[in-house]
């Protein structure tokens, strides 16, 4: 029993030293994973947010991209639009920011792939998005592409993907 | 609390089922939520449903099937949290098209008791690659543009709905 106890103490302190390494180096699968899940909480507005914290959010949502950053958009509800650099993202960002009551975006099932030069890396991930404290909501399949620049991992290609053809 | 006569078999018990209910509700019979209309009148909105994973295990996927398809990339033990619900009317290598509201495979006119709603779709012919199947809703009351449908390859296939 004793030996069964040591063992489990053990396992214990093994899976809390494992966890805090993960904590304390994360790998760049996980920080990208996680840039998109606090990009998807930027982007979601509630309908208290004043004026100030909407312009903070515009903000913000800019510093997750690049400066040459592309968000190539193709779906049949908005069309085909291409938004080039930061200037575009953030005048489209201001805009929705400024319009839209509340928003909600969430990026699910989302994988990395980390590149073999572990500079850049790419994330597929589906966006589940509902406008306006509406019950519905649109679901949309997209591709992140990161780059490593200056220390920090940015977006410099969003897009979305035809999952029909 | 009740524990019955001999707890450590009550907890055995509890823990062998929590265990088979884990892996079933995982890797097997996947409940899902239907949300829209495009189902509609086949599988309402808000409706509960399962899809079976280990349907296409021994066969591949067949015209009438309904089925749910991935948006994104598989990942290891985790199911995906959105999926499209989609009639398959055409395998691969068939040649779909819409003509009157009614879909044509191969020039032939496909027989659809399930649609239920009035349709006007026009639409040229479209070629299913060698791996790719035509999926399409119930409800095709909607213009041809607004109704998500398509070709999809057969790896984001992921079950077949189970009722």
């Amino acid at each position: 029993m004793k030996i069964a106890l040591r063992i489990a103490l053990l396992a214990v302190i093994a899976g809390a030293g494992f966890w805090l390494w993960t904590v304390w180096f994360p790998s760049p699968q996980m920080i990208v994973l996680k840039k998109i899940s606090s990009l998807a909480a930027t982007a979601s507005l509630n309908a208290g947010d004043g004026n100030i914290t909407r312009a903070a959010k515009v903000s913000n949502f800019i510093g997750y991209f690049s400066t040459d950053a592309e968000i190539v958009c193709d779906v049949p509800e908005l069309g085909a639009h291409t938004l080039s650099g930061r200037d575009e993202i953030r005048q489209m960002a201001a805009g929705v920011f400024t319009q839209m009551t509340s928003l909600k975006v969430q990026f699910l099932d989302a994988v990395a792939h980390v590149g073999a030069d572990k500079e850049s890396a790419r994330v597929s991930c589906t966006a589940r998005v509902s406008a306006n404290d509406s019950k519905d909501f649109g679901v949309q399949e997209l591709n992140f592409q990161f780059k490593k620049i200056d220390g920090d991992w940015l977006i410099t290609r969003a897009e979305t993907v035809k999952t029909l053809q | 609390m009740l524990v019955g006569r001999r707890p450590r078999t009550t907890l055995l018990r509890i823990f062998v089922l929590a265990v088979a209910s884990f892996l079933v509700f995982n890797f097997v019979l996947l409940p899902i939520r239907v949300v829209g209309i495009s189902m509609e009148p086949t599988y309402h909105d808000r409706s509960i449903n399962c899809v079976n994973h280990l349907a296409y295990l021994s066969h591949e996927p067949k015209r009438g099937e309904v089925v749910s398809i991935r948006l994104s990339e598989p990942r290891w033990f985790a199911r995906p949290k959105e999926m499209f619900m989609k009639r398959i009317i055409a395998v691969p290598g068939e040649n779909v098209s819409f003509h009157e509201g009614h879909a044509y495979i191969n020039g032939q006119l496909l027989d659809e008791p399930y649609l239920k709603l009035p349709c006007d779709w026009e639409h040229a012919p479209m070629q299913c690659g060698p791996d790719q199947y035509y999926v399409v809703g119930d409800n095709r009351s909607m213009p041809f543009a607004d109704h998500t449908q398509g070709r999809v390859e057969r790896s984001r296939i992921l079950g077949k709905v189970l009722l």
